[in-house]
């Protein structure tokens, strides 16, 4: 398994474009010696800080590269390490605050509505209340652990350290603009010839403001990939402080705006539903303290 | 006579039986020595140098069993091995003429690992790709090529090239608020960059794969000065307005991670944040003077920030370097 591992992290250095030839010198530093040394492992006395232990990690995440608003999540993370290398577990995060973007202050402010974009902004001033937020993430994942190793800052301090990578699957829990059907957009849209523009956005101005009652979000559960990848430093025995990038792809409805589902391409289909949400690559930052059970590691040795 | 020599003669391969054991003790006590040389252990982990002054402890106890060895004399016990050190410590402590020798000082010599790559007075030549991090309306993608000396094992001086145009594009966001919103957010599109920096590796590490393999990295801080070409999109009056490129002059400044794959070679990844003063298209349209190209550009400068993640892999040129030793 181990060299399994190791082969298939230098096939994805040689798939990242460095050639067979760094790949095989890659392979060379591996520990190769003769003699009474041969078979020996690389290190001894190293500090096993996963094998067998739970992890019990409090941490904030936020999202990153968001258009219209930004989650801060407060959550926490059990895993278990059966071994040093593997570990199995759920991560998870509550939104305690949704941020808005600039280009959402610049929207209420400077946004414009005529007949065409009635539907996609009814009332500038109402925007925040229909873009997408994102309010929980629950992730059942695996972790794998590479490499570890240490690290030293300015010569003088040396941490513990390893760098994971993740994979597993989310359970995002989003809030977006309810749907609007073309029905009653049409009606709306139609009301600009008799009462003109004003009574088309009171018309469309109902499906977002929630002060004229009705239900003008929707909560909903999108189940998408999510991987990344992270560093652990160990500041003691039974903790770890992690940084880490978590990418979680799924389509929705950031703007809450109509933005594709006509049947003859990528227009608008004058309703607002599934064919709005667009395809997102949503990045997330983690910084977390870990806490192990049981508090003292076992120290490897030569065997 | 003859077994006298015959004696002599035993004695001889006796002395070299007793070197083979003494090598083969050496080699069974060699893991420790490896050990020392990948060390991930405790001690260092806590203490960088607290380890160091182990082997000098070691040294010394080794040289204090050797002078209490000979002076309790293991003689006429028929052990051949005690029989020969017995003989060789008489050598060692009287000299030529019969005059004592001068005693033997133990010093204590402290253990340093040697750091696994030199880097002071080698160039790194460093090909690079890089997107930008921080623009959803447009990115900026580049290719790129550095050239860094090094001055010291930590401080280098260096010069970057980067070159965008062709590769750019408009990200779909920026064409969505257009048609939702009824807003354009300028953009600019870039040519290429120049820079000159300065980089310091205050912090580096290695990591060990599965127990098997280990790769040494460092992490590095850089920052300078250079010149970028850039020029604005028109998104606001698209059908008169067109643009030329101009120097800009952009500050840059990042942090980076280096894995060595050889002596030579590395890859690296960094996240470097090319700030600069941006002239962008006028949000206004003159209709009296539409075509008056005096018209078409902002008064007033944007701080605009280029945040790029850039990953490559460089190669040091010599491809060796020598060690220096004291004499």
């Amino acid at each position: 398994m181990k060299r399994f591992a190791i082969t298939l992290m230098t096939i994805v250095a040689v798939l990242a474009g460095f050639g067979p030839g760094v790949a095989s010198r890659a392979h060379a530093q591996e520990v190769q010696v003769q003699g009474p040394l041969a078979g020996a492992p690389a290190v001894i006395g190293l500090r096993v800080y996963r094998a067998m232990r739970f992890q019990i990690q409090l941490h904030a995440a936020m999202s990153l590269q968001d258009e219209y608003s930004r989650a801060i999540l407060p959550g926490g993370q059990l895993m278990f390490h059966p071994v040093d290398w593997l570990g199995i577990g759920v991560w998870g995060g509550f939104a305690a605050a949704n941020i808005d973007s600039t280009l959402t202050d610049q929207i209420v402010a400077k946004g414009q509505t005529n007949a065409v974009n009635v539907l996609s902004l009814p009332n500038a001033k109402l925007f925040p209340e229909q873009i997408g937020r994102m309010k929980w993430v629950a992730a059942p994942q695996l972790s794998f652990i590479p490499l570890r190793g240490k690290l030293g800052i300015f010569e003088k301090l040396f941490v513990d350290t390893d760098f994971y990578l993740f994979g597993g699957v989310a359970f995002v829990g989003l809030e977006e603009r309810s749907n609007v059907d073309f029905a009653y957009a049409r009606m709306c849209s139609d009301m600009t010839k008799t009462g003109g523009l004003a009574a088309a956005i009171r018309c469309v101005e109902r499906t977002v403001d929630p002060a004229q009652g009705g239900s003008t979000r929707t909560s909903r559960v999108a189940i998408a990939p999510t991987f990344g990848a992270g560093l652990s430093l160990y500041l003691a025995d039974f903790l770890s402080m992690s940084i880490e990038w978590r990418g979680m792809p799924f389509p929705w409805n950031t703007s809450g705006t109509d933005e594709s589902g006509h049947p003859r391409g990528d227009f608008p289909d004058q309703s607002i539903n599934e064919s709005d949400r667009l395809s997102h690559f949503n990045h997330m930052l983690t910084l977390g303290f870990g806490f192990y059970l049981p508090t003292k590691p076992k120290i490897s040795t030569a065997d | 006579m003859n077994l006298s020599f015959r004696h002599d003669a035993f004695l001889k391969r006796a002395g070299s039986r007793a070197f083979c054991v003494g090598l083969l003790v050496a080699l069974a006590l060699a893991p420790t020595a490896k050990a020392q040389d990948m060390s991930f252990d405790v001690d260092e982990a806590e203490s960088g140098g607290s380890k160091s002054k182990e082997p000098a402890k070691a040294g010394g106890d080794e040289a204090s069993a050797e002078v209490s060895g000979s002076a309790s004399g293991s003689t006429d016990t028929g052990d051949v091995l005690s029989e020969l050190t017995r003989t060789t410590k008489k050598e060692k402590e009287i000299g030529e003429g019969g005059l004592p020798r001068e005693k033997e000082v133990v010093e204590k010599i402290y253990a340093v690992q040697r750091m696994y790559v030199l880097r002071g007075g080698r160039f790194e030549l460093a090909p690079s790709i890089g997107d930008t991090f921080n623009d959803q309306y447009v990115t900026h993608p580049s290719l790129g090529a550095g050239l860094n000396y090094w001055i010291t094992n930590v401080l280098a001086v260096g010069v970057n090239f980067l070159w965008y145009q062709g590769i750019e594009s408009e990200s779909k966001l920026n064409f969505s608020i257009r048609r939702s919103a009824r807003l354009a957010v300028p953009i600019t599109e870039y040519q290429l960059g120049a820079h000159l920096n300065f980089t310091y590796v205050p912090i580096y590490g290695k990591f060990e794969m599965f127990n098997d393999a280990i790769f040494q990295w460092d992490a590095y801080i850089l920052g300078g000065v250079g010149m970028l070409r850039t020029r604005p999109v028109a998104v606001i009056d698209p059908a008169v307005r067109t643009f030329d490129f101009d120097w800009r002059v952009a500050f840059n400044a990042g942090i980076g991670l280096r894995v060595f794959i050889t002596k030579w070679l590395t890859i690296f990844g960094e996240l470097r944040d090319y700030m600069y003063m941006e002239k962008l298209e006028n949000l206004q349209v003159s209709l009296s003077a539409r075509a008056s190209q005096s018209t078409w550009i902002d008064q007033n400068s944007t701080l605009t920030n280029n945040v790029t993640v850039q990953l490559g892999f460089t190669m040091f040129f010599p491809f060796t370097f020598e060690y220096s030793y004291p004499k």
